[in-house]
């Protein structure tokens, strides 16, 4: 896959990406305190941007914004460029395209986390993820910690290190990446005679609350409150994951909280 | 914040590892069954605080084998719980929070002193998304008994936990 990646930027380039061979071995050679070594830099980095702008585009339409994805690439030819060495007999873009790529996969894999979490905790977190929905859909309910680390073969403990992994989520992230498309298929929207406000004394405050959420988060929240459906039950009607629909409920609740104190106050939400 | 093992039980010494203990699932080989595990938090009431108490009561239904569901519901009560009280909470009150772990379920008892009376109202949105998180909410309010004119608000909830063989 990367080499095929080399081949096609170098065509695209018509081969131009050769003539810049001879400016690596001069790169090499001058003393980074020498002005020449930052004109090189600066040309050699510019004149590979098509390739970084190639990676960046592969990676497009899952989740994150292409200019973040251009950003990102640029930096790992940055990186290439400043560690790349001629002598050893590779050509560049054999050295710069797995670096580019390592560069936005790392992207994806970090952006995630609101804190920054070992990837092996990460990794920990989406294999317990996708235990749960396998095991959600083996046991017609959700798994408890002790099952979990059955189906995994891995100690309480560990999967206790995945679920709390969790917390450290930001929502927009892999978990997404993974389970979401663009167009979530909602089926019937959630109209107002579903959200059975009617004993709900202070339904005029969150009503139009309720309308500002977004058709998904509005759609969760009426689905576990207002039909007492599980998380589970939830994540397998929406196409997310268990832990995807934990963190979009605690949110949308604690806006809803937010909004609702600072809009109407709390004499008149609460009292 | 001060953790402390046992209902009730005052002292002002930090001890993290006891609560670990407290913290061991209703299962544990050699418990006396008739004593409940509990686990008692303080902090001040302030919303900065909910994380800590979000995070005991995910730790105690974890370790309890609570299926993922009920967990992560735990979480969101609790947050709902103690977000309701502090917004009641006179200025530097504090928010307790006394976490049980039984061989069936886990039941929470949170409180804070108040300068009103009336106590968390049952009506509201708030009170629907606790009572389909919960198996069983419970307000109540006391006179806290000095000479202040505060009251005690408390809000008590529990939630079965399924065992499945």
């Amino acid at each position: 896959m990367t080499s095929a990646d080399s081949e096609h930027a170098a065509h695209h380039r018509g081969q131009s990406y050769e003539e810049l061979a001879p400016l690596f071995a001069e790169l090499a050679g001058v003393s980074r305190q020498d002005p020449r070594y930052e004109e090189l830099r600066d040309k050699l980095v510019t004149e590979h941007l098509p390739v970084a702008q190639h990676i960046a585009r592969r990676f497009s339409h899952r989740g994150e914004p292409q200019e973040d994805l251009t950003q990102v690439a640029t930096l790992g030819l940055i990186n290439a460029v400043d560690r790349f060495d001629p002598e050893r007999g590779v050509d560049f873009l054999s050295y710069a395209v797995p670096t580019i790529m390592g560069e936005v996969r790392r992207h994806f894999r970090d952006t995630g986390w609101a804190v920054r979490v070992p990837r092996r905790l990460q990794e920990r977190h989406l294999s317990v993820s996708s235990a749960i929905s396998t095991l959600s859909q083996e046991l017609g309910r959700a798994p408890s910690p002790s099952e979990i680390a059955k189906h995994l073969g891995i100690t309480r403990n560990q999967v206790y290190e995945g679920l709390e992994a969790s917390n450290a989520y930001r929502s927009s992230s892999l978990d997404e990446l993974l389970t979401d498309t663009d167009e979530i298929p909602l089926g019937d929207a959630i109209g107002e005679h579903d959200l059975e406000l009617g004993e709900v004394e202070n339904r005029e405050a969150i009503r139009p609350l309720l309308a500002e959420l977004g058709e998904r988060e509005r759609r969760i929240v009426v689905l576990r409150f207002f039909r007492s459906m599980t998380q589970t039950q939830i994540a397998e009607q929406i196409g997310i994951s268990q832990m995807h629909v934990s963190r979009l409920l605690s949110r949308t609740l604690a806006w809803l909280r937010n909004r609702l104190e600072t809009d109407v106050g709390p004499e008149t939400n609460e009292r | 914040m001060r953790l402390e093992r046992g209902v009730g039980v005052s002292t002002s010494r930090p001890d993290w590892s006891q609560s670990e203990v407290a913290a061991e699932p209703a299962t544990a080989a050699g418990e006396p069954v008739d004593e409940p595990r509990s686990v008692e938090v303080r902090v001040a009431a302030e919303p900065a605080q909910l994380s800590v108490m979000r995070a005991v009561v995910g730790d105690l239904a974890m370790r309890a084998d609570f299926d993922v569901d009920s967990i992560a519901d735990l979480r969101l009560a609790v947050d709902e719980v103690c977000s309701s009280l502090v917004r009641l909470a006179t200025a530097s009150a504090s928010l307790v929070c006394r976490f049980r772990t039984e061989d069936d379920g886990l039941s929470l008892q949170a409180e804070v002193t108040s300068k009103d009376p009336s106590g968390p109202r049952t009506g509201t949105f708030s009170w629907r998304v606790l009572s389909a998180l919960a198996d069983s909410v419970a307000p109540s309010v006391e006179s806290a008994g000095d000479d202040t004119g505060t009251y005690v608000v408390r809000i008590d909830l529990r939630k079965g936990r399924t065992v499945h063989e």
